[in-house]
């Protein structure tokens, strides 16, 4: 297959609509958070690079380069975190194997981890993620709630 | 009677469509263009087709006049095309077939096209010329597969027109290749450019350096206008297409020939296609802009028949891929 003058897959630049630093956890404050549009509350990577700070500076304070960093998103149910998994977990990385991502559910929270060595690509990885998740979101929002099994 | 939605955006346009047993019952889309001398770009892509999609999605079901429960099957664009927009897309398919309980299918994007192309047309067995920016392929259908009889080995005959739009500066709305054809049927001067076919297959990025280079000293000098370069080019590209698709005719014995893809909306490559159909007694079938270029519906088309053919997508395969050859599919819908 021939593709078009397309850059590597996969990669997004800015981070103009990731997700708002913490916000406060509760239902019906992830609800009006949504209603208005705006990501709901994550708790913020407890790992990430800061910006400005020099990969060495975050690798001291972190443990080293390869340390895991790990999100938790709260569903209103356990059913919507299921399906937000389900969406979020099938494509690949790009990048081939830089950066390790893994989903996992415990309840209806949505548990994300990275493992990566290149500060640059976890950092994209993470945004690429959060607009990614927040697409799915909104999408809940607006053809759900799920049919019933 | 199975009604199906189909997801679309693998490069700057996205497009939600709904099918059923044959007739299109929606099909909206949104394009991403970019400022004249500019292409896009993977990331900005994806966040205009995340910033509009839901409401296609919204549009198409209203416009089918059918609720969600009415859909029997999701499907969208599994590959080939550009990373951060296939996956956009991917997730509100995955999505809604988990709310709404139904299959999810992934397609391949150039099957979309043919499928397309054959239900639109009519055309039975047609030697295919699957031409667009991300996309160069002579196509036709043997025993269970769309087999790939030439293809283009550096970059797409679209994506050489689009790149050189963009050295003049031409405007991208609502298309560079549109407005590239629009200046060419002003071209008075053919300039010789190189001619690169290649066998069964053709070559661009050479055409592409070298009227890139072209352009800079012709036009400073005067020697020729925008628009006779533009005339130029497409009278050599196209005419390197013709022949590869006129040669796996003549291989296949095939009467009937079928243009696909973006660039197949261009008038001037569709008469050149049919001079050379009727010089060999063949019948030339085109499609317009509502399914030459990317839309929706031809993934849910494709969806359609792989639907009834017994065809699913578990969630654990339904991954993108960037790379996805079109004979990579069984096309079990079809003896």
């Amino acid at each position: 297959m021939q593709a078009a003058d397309a850059g590597a897959g996969g990669g997004v630049e800015g981070a103009d609509d990731g997700a708002d630093g913490p916000g406060s956890p509760g239902g019906a404050g992830e609800a009006t958070a949504a209603a208005l549009g705006r990501a709901p509350p994550v708790t913020r990577p407890r790992h990430a690079p800061r910006p400005g700070g020099d990969a060495a500076a975050t690798a001291g304070r972190t443990g080293g380069p390869d340390a895991p960093s790990a999100l938790c998103v709260p569903f209103p149910s356990a059913v919507e975190a299921e399906i937000a998994c389900g969406s979020l977990a099938p494509d690949a990385e790009p990048h081939g194997g830089a950066v390790e991502k893994q989903l996992t559910v415990r309840g209806s929270v949505l548990a994300v981890r990275w493992r990566a060595t290149n500060p640059r690509l976890l950092r994209i990885s993470i945004i690429s993620f959060l607009d990614q998740l927040s697409l799915v979101m909104r999408t809940m929002q607006r053809f759900g709630p799920p049919a019933t099994r | 009677m199975p009604a199906v939605l189909g997801l679309e955006g693998s490069a700057n346009k996205v497009g939600v469509g709904v099918v059923r047993d044959g007739a299109v019952l929606a099909n909206p889309r949104r394009t991403y263009v970019t400022p004249p001398g500019t292409g896009f770009l993977p990331g900005d892509t994806a966040r205009h087709h995340r910033a509009v999609i839901l409401d296609l999605l919204q549009e198409a079901l209203t416009e089918a006049g059918l609720t969600s429960q009415e859909i029997d099957c999701v499907a969208y664009t599994k590959g080939p095309g550009m990373g951060a927009p296939l996956v956009s897309v991917a997730v509100v398919a995955r999505t809604v077939a988990q709310l709404w309980n139904k299959p999810l299918l992934g397609v391949n994007h150039c099957i979309g096209h043919i499928e397309m192309g054959r239900l639109i047309t009519g055309a039975t067995s047609p030697t295919v010329l699957y031409v667009s920016g991300g996309n160069t392929q002579v196509i036709a259908y043997s025993e269970r597969r769309y087999r790939i009889f030439g293809e283009t080995i550096d970059i797409a005959v679209g994506n050489c027109l689009d790149r050189f739009a963009r050295v003049l500066k031409i405007s991208n709305d609502p298309s560079p290749g549109y407005n590239i054809e629009q200046m060419a049927k002003r071209g008075k001067k053919l300039v010789e450019l190189p001619y690169t076919v290649k066998g069964m297959d053709v070559s661009f990025s050479g055409i592409l350096s070298f009227i890139e280079d072209a352009a800079q000293r012709m036009l400073a000098t005067g020697e020729c206008t925008p628009e006779d370069l533009c005339f130029s080019l497409q009278e050599t590209v196209f005419a390197m297409l013709v022949e590869i698709t006129e040669r796996a005719m003549a291989h296949c014995g095939s009467q009937e020939a079928l243009i696909v893809g973006g660039v197949g909306c261009n008038l001037r490559l569709q008469e050149m296609m049919e001079t050379m159909c009727q010089e060999r007694g063949a019948r030339l079938f085109a499609t317009d802009e509502r399914f030459c270029i990317d839309n929706g519906a031809m993934i849910a088309q494709a969806g359609w028949e792989m639907f009834r053919a017994g065809h699913r997508t578990p969630l654990s395969d339904s991954g993108i891929t960037q790379r996805y050859r079109t004979d990579e599919v069984e096309v079990t819908w079809r003896d």
